[in-house]
């Protein structure tokens, strides 16, 4: 049940990110598939492994890759389509739990949370990366 | 396309323009350089040489038999994505390397989409529907979303009142996370019933700049150092005056309680 929800709002959330950046109209279904299908990869990598660095990464390098075919595809930036994609993976919730737990005097929690929050961020910019450096080592091959 | 020096100076005026336009839509620095060096050899120049960074545009042109033209430009932009005007630019480009246009018509064709504002009713669907979202998927109760939703309206609001003043963006995150920490602890207060953490969590993926950090760091990747650095520093310290406004809202929160 859980999991359906979060897919749903992962849905509805890239859709409004998607709406929010002026994505075509025509694209705007499609941009919020891929944040479904993100977090998807996500929860699937997370139930495998249990470990939420990989599962991010994994999840950002799934969001790329179909992002780019679909670009090509449709004749349009690819970023229009990796925006929507990556927003379900932004670490919101643990940065406002690192917050919460620091005001509050258990510098522990939030320390942890903070970590978390950093790990997010540079496991969806390496997942970024390594399918854009793969993508250019083919290219140039 | 034979240009006078005139017709030349005029173009690279278009150019410039060109390029702030997408710099201001959110286009990635390497896409911007390529498309004005692909424009300038569309015109006929025989070496263009562009240097985009988030806040300045530079760039020299040469035609055969006249002396080179250099005009540079100082940006303002938050880096704010708006993928609609990006596709009218990169048609713009498109066409206009396949077919020169006159530099008189394409500033034209470049005002029409300078003037195309961002509608209001797009921004306010999209944060209100995003915020609800994220914070049901973060754990909140349907009528959790309900309320980050109204506090969306909101952001948008004060957001757009205190650009009026150009005040910096540290500065605007700083009070609009403060205001935000704030409304959201009232009104959760007065109504036990909501999720004061789910509310604010998906206020919060509004103000984030989780997407400014990715497209900093991809910037350095592709090679753009000083720009992706640029934004790195910016990025940090926006999140850095988000998390203090919010970090403020909790602990006046916490010492009412």
């Amino acid at each position: 049940m859980t999991v359906f929800v979060q897919l749903l709002t992962a849905f509805l959330g890239a859709l409004g990110f998607a709406v929010l950046f002026g994505v075509l109209r025509r694209c705007l279904w499609v941009a919020a598939v891929g944040g479904m299908l993100t977090w998807g990869v996500y929860l699937a990598v997370d139930a495998w492994l249990h470990v939420e660095f990989l599962s991010c990464l994994a999840a950002a390098a799934f969001a790329v890759t179909i992002s780019e075919l679909l670009a090509r595809k449709l004749k349009l930036p690819a970023t229009m389509f990796i925006t929507p994609a990556i927003i379900p993976l932004v670490p919101g919730g643990t940065l406002y739990y690192a917050m919460s737990f620091a005001v509050h005097g258990d510098l522990e929690q939030a320390r942890s949370y903070g970590l978390r929050t950093l790990l997010a961020a540079l496991a969806i910019a390496g997942g970024i990366s390594l399918v854009t450096v793969l993508r250019e080592l083919r290219a140039r091959r | 396309m034979e240009l006078n020096k005139t017709g030349q100076s005029l173009l690279l005026n278009c150019l410039m323009e060109m390029g702030d336009l997408m710099l201001d839509a959110g286009a990635e620095i390497n896409r911007v350089e390529e498309t004005l060096t692909r424009m300038g050899a569309a015109y006929g120049a025989f070496r263009t040489d562009v240097f985009v960074i988030t806040s300045v545009i530079c760039m020299t042109m040469e035609f055969p038999g006249c002396e080179p033209v250099t005009e540079m430009r100082r940006i303002h932009s938050d880096g704010q994505q708006d993928y609609y005007r990006l596709d009218k630019l990169n048609g713009i480009s498109r066409s206009c390397c396949a077919t020169p246009v006159s530099p008189a018509e394409l500033k034209e064709q470049l005002n029409s989409v300078a003037s195309g504002h961002k509608p209001l009713w797009r921004r306010l669907s999209g944060s209100v529907l995003a915020a609800a979202a994220f914070a049901v998927f973060f754990g909140g109760t349907p009528l959790d979303g309900l309320i980050a939703g109204l506090f969306a309206l909101g952001i948008c609001v004060l957001k757009d009142r205190l650009g009026e003043t150009q005040i910096n963006t540290i500065a605007m995150d700083l009070i609009v996370a403060l205001l935000v920490g704030l409304g959201v602890g009232g009104v959760t207060h007065l109504f036990p019933v909501l999720h004061m953490d789910a509310i604010l969590i998906g206020d919060i993926m509004l103000l984030i700049p989780g997407l400014a950090l990715t497209n900093a760091i991809r910037n350095i990747l592709v090679g753009d150092t000083i720009s992706g650095v640029v934004r790195l520093t910016e990025t940090l310290l926006w999140a850095a005056a988000l998390a203090g406004g919010i970090m403020v809202a909790l602990t006046v929160l916490n010492y009412l309680h």
